[in-house]
């Protein structure tokens, strides 16, 4: 009898019940969403580099001999070794078209090994080329089918023998220029050894190697780093050369993009969703404790009659049980279904990886029966708290609670209050738990909002503080690699431009290497420093400057020294740093060419920073790369904010949806309890529509109350998300006004309308009805 | 031995610093099958005393021996039992689930007994009473045709009837009813008194009612009156009245 009770009580109640389950599918909706797609990614990023290996250290610097490759294989701790050379050549399309395509010449393929699509695998010393699938597939190339390639500037012809994915070829750029990945109009490819069109040219200038106790799962650890540093000090000793560069897989471009998009993902997935779950739960427990106590003579009743404690217990706690499982099933598989698919199927298409798929976690898992417990454990507890006394108490209504007048009610401005002030001040009084519900309702909505604006915000400012404030430049030259300088003088020259190389570093402090970024810059005003604060500083000339973030990852403050060697030369530096300045994507250092030169280094810029349009005139020109102009690149990054959009759009939806169901149902629970009063306001005299006003009065204190905690809440929420981003990104929280009013507006106008919907209920307030039954 | 007999009974509240006796040293005796009334002003602590002898509530002081045993220091646990067992109890309000049908809220005594702890004294005692047929049970009390109606769409007289059929399906050795008729009219009131009356006449079981009607002391074994919280006396009638001659 009590589970017909159930459904019909369940029926009876339908609108908070609803939301119980709402509440609860919502809430697992966004977790396990974004739970299974970013384990997903972590799932398959762990079975892919374990299946198809990859290198655990890569060493550069010199070229290497048959004897080097001994040498190090016999280092004890190193398990295989090979070499091969590394160089970006071209392949040389029907119809004149040159495409880029990295080149890996080789004798070996076992320790990053290429995962074969179409075509036999490779086998040391057989002839032909081996190309990455999407290339082949979007320049619709196929096994037997003959390719043209450069290499070193020589021709040569290749027959395609196979297409692969390649575990160190995830992500990976066109050139050094290229911010955004556009896989099949550039691509890489392996060749035997052998088959380099100039054999006795042939040289070496990478050594890959894979360590005992680096495995390929997870990131790497503290341990794992150091033996790769102990590996890369060794192969220094054995080869007897300083000019060696040791890098390990998290400053290989490939493996740290993809895996510092897995761990951003895995930041997300945990704040948004524990704060949906959290304003689900609070819904939860204010619906199933208000539900008791309305029930409270029905409890007092059922235990009367003779039934037992637990199964009166039960009885209650089935109502959330069944109520938060479906709920929560259904929203987690929706999730699955939904969000997960969505943005799975937007990663999949920005790393080379063959069927990248969504994945439960045990986090799903743990979240569904979070929320189940925690709704049952909630109705558990508020029908204990009707079955403490004896039957006899709970049999009588409810002795009416806090029946002292506040402070408020007794000072002398009460009596100036218009009734409706008053109404609303003592109805919250003696309602705290329901009206601080309410508040935390509009509060997390507002906040969800206002973190999904400022995210948005944060994104933009990015954008127009890299291309609008740090570099003014309309466009930028991008030089070839190797060009000298006085090639490089002559571009500047013919467009006043200002000259800059980058380059990569390697810091060391306390025994600790950290790789990074140097820019040396010309006499120009194109590239401008910011401080801390983004105030435009002015660089002296005379000092090296280091970005905040990683001075803050190093440890080090202004005035600190600190010792570094650029990639590919073996001298260190001990300098100090002179000044701080923030860049939002490459941390590292920056100084003057005269400072540069100071240190006897020779200045080889690679780009040239100008205003004047030279796109059309250098079109084919021999000595560059290309001609970037601000517009593309601002595009090539704001098609990087696509996937922080679409999180974006589903939050707001779901922060929206959420915000309705905890308002709604909270307006309905106030709405049945205050029937008497309205009733009796009604009897009195009062219009249908002054009582609605005194309704939507109070809903609009407590929602702008709500809304005032919501934006500061809103703020600390995206700058923990912020601030979990990886080492390199430094963004930083944005917050603009407009967001501020869309949060505002947005959460008024839905707070408003959900009121205005519910409070044209008063109109059927029935005064025969509501004044005449006991309670 | 008497059925059920109160020694010394009191039940306080404290109402901030100051106690307030409900009921205050009470000593009465019941015997098995007696219709007994309950009669006294408004607040003189009937249905305190009610409350008490169907363990709905513990006194604060005083033994209540029911068939022999104490159930004044029951736990909470102990009185469900007890009440599953032992008591039927016909509310003032009715008190049916109104999320069940006539039928329903008869038929929920099954789980009492199905959900109770097996094997008490009151068990042994009682023989393992069966609880009755809901449906013939709402037969004897007149409302064959109203049984699959939900409460809100039946008469107070009608829903009484379920409520004292509810309470009779237990097959119960003492019933209780707290002003059974107090929202009834003379007529319905008097089918209500009949089958309290034949319950404790042909089934052998204990009634007791509780009212501030003095006419309807005529129909009982015993009457006990009660005033602030005291027993002021207890007669015991001779020549109870049938419940169709009494008029009020
Ligand atoms: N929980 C309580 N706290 C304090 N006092 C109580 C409580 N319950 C009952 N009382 C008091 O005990 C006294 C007896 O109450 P009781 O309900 O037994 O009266 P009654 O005789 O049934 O009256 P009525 O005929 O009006 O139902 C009353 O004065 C009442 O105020
Ligand atoms: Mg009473």
């Amino acid at each position: 009898m009590l589970i017909r009770k159930m459904w019909r009580d369940l029926l009876k109640s339908k609108v908070q019940f609803l939301s119980i389950f709402l509440m609860s599918l919502l809430g697992m909706y966004v977790f396990v969403g974004l739970d299974s797609e970013a384990n997903g990614m972590r799932v398959y990023e762990e079975s892919y580099y374990e299946q198809n290996g990859l290198a655990d250290i890569w060493v550069q610097g010199k070229a290497f001999t048959d004897d080097d490759l001994r040498k190090i294989q016999g280092i004890s701790g190193v398990i295989k070794a090979e070499k091969r050379l590394n160089i970006d050549g071209k392949a040389l399309m029907p119809g004149d078209r040159e495409l880029n395509m990295q080149m890996n010449f080789i004798d070996a393929s076992e320790i990053s090994r290429m995962l074969i699509v179409d075509g036999e695998p490779y086998t040391p010393g057989e002839s032909g080329v081996w190309l990455d699938f999407i290339f082949c597939r979007e320049q619709k190339l196929g096994i037997g089918d003959s390719i043209k390639l450069k290499a070193d500037g020589k021709e040569f012809d290749e027959i395609i023998k196979g297409t692969f994915y390649h575990p160190e070829y995830v992500y990976f750029l066109p050139d050094a220029a290229a911010v955004m990945p556009a896989y099949g109009e550039y691509g890489a490819c392996f060749i035997d050894s052998s088959e380099y069109p100039v054999r006795d040219e042939l040289y070496y200038n990478l050594i890959t190697a894979d360590l005992e106790g680096v495995d390929n799962t997870g990131g790497l650890s503290d341990e794992e780093k150091g033996i790769c540093q102990k590996a890369g000090e060794m192969i220094s000793d054995v080869l007897n050369s300083e000019e060696i560069v040791t890098t390990n897989k998290n400053e290989n471009l490939s493996y740290q993009t993809f895996h510092a998009e897995i761990e951003q993902h895995a930041s997300m997935t945990y704040l948004f969703p524990i704060v949906f779950l959290l304003i689900a739960i609070l819904g939860i427990i204010t619906t199933m404790t208000r539900m008791t106590s309305r029930q409270r003579v029905q409890i007092g009743t059922l235990k009367a009659l003779g039934l037992s404690k637990r199964t009166i217990t039960i009885h209650y706690a089935s109502y959330s049980f069944f109520l938060s499982l479906m709920g929560s099933i259904v929203g987690a598989l929706l999730g699955y279904c939904t969000i997960a698919e969505l943005i799975i199927g937007m990663e999949a298409d920005a790393y080379l990886v063959p069927d990248m798929s969504k994945a439960f976690s045990v986090r799903a898992f743990g979240g569904i029966a979070v929320s189940v417990a925690v709704s049952t454990l909630v109705s558990f507890m508020s029908c204990r708290k009707q079955l403490a006394p004896a039957p006899a108490e709970t049999l009588r209504p409810a002795s009416p609670k806090n029946l002292k007048h506040s402070a408020i009610e007794k000072s002398r401005l009460w009596l100036k209050l218009d009734f409706a002030t008053q109404w609303n001040i003592r109805d919250i009084m003696r309602n705290k738990v329901r009206s601080a519900m309410g508040v935390v309702g509009v509060l997390g909505c507002s906040m969800l909002l206002f973190g999904a604006f400022a995210c948005l915000d944060t994104m933009n400012f990015i954008t127009s503080w890299m291309y609008g404030e740090l570099n003014t430049s309309r466009y930028q030259i991008i030089m070839k690699q190797g060009t000298p300088y006085t090639v490089t003088e002559e571009y500047a020259k013919k467009y006043s431009g200002q000259m800059i190389e980058n380059a990569g570093v390697e810091f060391e402090v306390n025994g600790v290497k950290k790789s990074g970024t140097l820019t040396v810059y010309d006499v120009g005003n194109y590239l401008h420093f910011e401080d801390k604060n983004l105030k435009e500083m002015s660089m002296d000339g005379k000092g090296i400057a280091m970005t905040y973030k990683m001075s803050r990852t190093l440890g080090l403050a202004q005035g600190d020294m600190f010792r570094w060697h650029m990639v590919g030369d073996d001298k260190w530096h001990v300098n100090r740093i002179s000044a701080i300045y923030r860049h939002p994507t490459s941390q590292g250092i920056a100084m003057s060419r005269d400072m540069f030169e100071g240190l006897e280094f020779t200045f080889i810029p690679d780009t040239v920073y100008t205003n004047k349009d030279a796109r059309t005139d250098l079109d084919g020109d021999d000595n560059i790369i290309g001609v970037q102009n601000k517009d593309e690149m601002m595009d090539a990054f704001d098609s990087m904010k696509e996937m922080m959009y679409t999180m974006v759009y589903i939050l707001v939806m779901a922060a929206v949806v959420l915000g309705i169901v905890v308002l709604y149902n909270l307006g309905v629970l106030s709405l049945v309890e205050k029937n008497r009063e309205m009733a009796t306001l009604k009897v009195l005299g009062f219009t249908t529509r002054k009582i609605r006003g005194i309704l939507q009065m109070q809903n609009i204190w407590l929602t702008a109350l709500g809304i005032l905690l919501g934006i500061p809440a809103g703020m600390g929420l995206v700058s923990a998300l912020f601030a979990s981003m990886p080492e390199s990104m430094d963004y930083i929280a944005t917050y603009s006004v407009p967001s501020v009013m869309y949060t505002v507006a947005g959460t008024f106008t839905l707070s408003i309308a959900v009121n205005r919907l519910l409070s044209g209920k008063v109109k059927t307030v029935d005064m025969v009805d509501a004044l005449k039954g006991q309670e | 031995m008497p059925f059920i007999e109160f020694k010394d009974v009191e039940r306080k509240y404290m109402l901030g610093e100051n106690a307030f006796y409900a009921l205050k040293d009470v000593n009465l005796e019941i015997y098995e099958g007696e219709m007994v009334v309950i009669l006294g002003p408004s607040g003189a602590g009937k249905s305190t005393l009610l409350n008490l002898l169907g363990g709905m509530d513990s006194p604060t002081g005083g033994e209540i021996l029911f068939n022999g045993h104490d159930i004044a220091g029951f736990k909470d646990d102990e009185l469900t039992t007890y009440r599953a067992w032992n008591v039927g109890v016909v509310f003032q309000f009715y008190n049916l689930i109104p999320t069940l049908t006539a039928y329903e809220n008869v038929a929920l005594m099954r789980d009492v007994r199905n959900n109770v702890k097996k094997g008490s004294i009151w068990e042994q005692e009682s023989g393992g009473a069966e609880v009755l047929d809901p449906a013939q049970m709402l037969a004897s009390v007149g409302l064959s045709e109203h049984m699959h109606q939900f409460p809100s769409q039946m008469s107070g007289g009608e829903q009484q009837r379920t409520s004292i059929a509810r309470a009779l399906a237990k097959n119960p050795r003492l019933l209780l009813c707290d002003e059974p008729t107090g929202a009834l009219d003379t007529g319905t009131g008097k089918e209500v008194l009949k089958l309290l009356q034949k319950e404790s006449r042909e089934e052998g079981h204990t009634v007791v009612m509780v009212t501030h009607n003095s006419f309807f002391a005529d129909i009982a074994d015993r009457v006990i009156r009660v005033k602030n919280g005291t027993v002021q006396s207890v007669e015991t009638n001779g020549t109870p009245k049938d419940a169709e001659e009494v008029n009020w």
